[in-house]
């Protein structure tokens, strides 16, 4: 039950493993960030659902540019969301 | 199949977008190139609007390989402890007013242009009779294992190979191999693509070659000469001291100076 519950979760996790074991083995290392953003990904998925983690993945993607500063940013210590 | 569906739709104004220039350039439009010239042409359009981008991320990068040393030290402290390592380079790079050259955003904004592209190409926008040959050799339809395009393929993967050679300037040595075997990894799902996707990679990467080459030249690297001024003090002040003071005395000292050094090289 409680994993047909987190099916969707898993669709998410599984496009994140995807992308990591395809083009982002390409763009290892690039991220300015720790844990990286697709690790953030994974993180704020598994911690948020597919919903509330997705938004808070592609929040952090926006966050990962060439005028933000990076740093340690945890998926658990986000402040978007209570 | 599932992520071109999936992504098909917020891709629309991207594709109608890129389908737009692409006549614009094509044998119908202003320009008047040929199909297989304006998908080059495009590619550089598309990578001249990210100049100011990679000017930004060649003077990070400048400013990181100045710190390269105090790096080195920090990922020497905490090599057992990879996650604090991170941590320690973050807090160094947030100190020290460090932007880390890359970043994820640009990386994956490059993807969607790709996928649009993709299905552009899918669905040409070409008429009957128009010339879809580049150089007489390829036809931009095709698919890239036919007739002359594993030789294409094969270009493409060493342009791909260069440009992550470029890429990959600070990048640790198991990622340098790692970006060197991909290209290789990738071919037999590319060899499955069009020949105009394929010819849009190639020209994108041999632009980050001429790019790398082009930075290279105008800006050397600053980490070399950082390593020799790190190593040359106690050498100069050696030299200085033997140069004021003619006496063997000041010398000395300096002899037994040196070969701690070399063996705490050794270790």
């Amino acid at each position: 039950m409680r994993v047909a519950l987190r099916a969707p979760t898993y669709l998410g996790l599984g496009l994140v493993h995807a992308w990591r074991w395809s083009f982002g083995l390409l763009s290892r290392g690039s991220c300015k960030y720790h844990p990286t953003c697709s690790q953030y990904a994974l993180d704020a998925l598994d911690e948020y659902g597919l919903v509330r983690g997705s938004i808070l993945a592609g929040w952090r993607l926006l966050r990962c540019n060439p005028w933000s500063r990076g740093g340690v940013d945890y998926a658990h210590d986000q402040r978007l969301f209570r | 199949m599932l992520h071109a569906l999936i992504l098909a739709s917020p891709l629309t104004p991207l594709e109608d977008l890129l389908r737009d220039v692409l006549k614009w350039l094509g044998p119908h439009g202003t320009i008047g190139l040929t199909w297989a010239w304006s998908i080059v042409a495009l590619t550089i359009i598309v990578r001249l609007l990210l100049v100011p981008l990679t000017v930004r991320q060649i003077h990070s990068m400048q400013n990181l390989q100045r710190h390269a040393p105090q790096m080195k030290e920090i990922q020497k402290k905490y090599k057992a402890d990879k996650k604090r390592q991170q941590e320690e380079l973050m807090k160094f790079y947030r100190e020290n007013n460090i932007n880390p050259a890359s970043s994820c955003l640009p990386l994956l904004a490059q993807f969607p242009v790709f996928i649009a592209l993709y299905l552009v190409l899918k669905h040409f926008p070409h008429e009957p009779g128009d010339n879809l040959e580049w150089l007489g050799l390829w036809n931009i339809t095709d698919k890239a294992s036919a007739g002359w395009g594993p030789v294409l393929v094969a270009v493409y993967a060493l342009s791909q190979l260069a440009s992550s050679y470029f890429m990959s300037a600070t990048a640790e040595k198991s990622q340098r191999i790692m970006l060197l075997i991909l290209p290789i990894v990738f071919i037999p799902f590319i060899i499955n693509f069009k020949v105009g996707l394929v010819l849009y990679w190639m020209t994108t990467n041999l632009w980050t070659v001429g790019q790398g080459l082009i930075t290279r030249r105008l800006m050397p690297r600053p980490a070399a000469p950082e390593k020799r001024s790190s190593r040359t003090p106690p050498k100069e002040v050696a030299t200085a001291a033997v140069a004021t003071e003619p006496a063997p005395a000041p010398a000395k000292p300096s002899q037994p100076r040196r070969v701690k050094r070399k063996k705490r090289a050794r270790r």
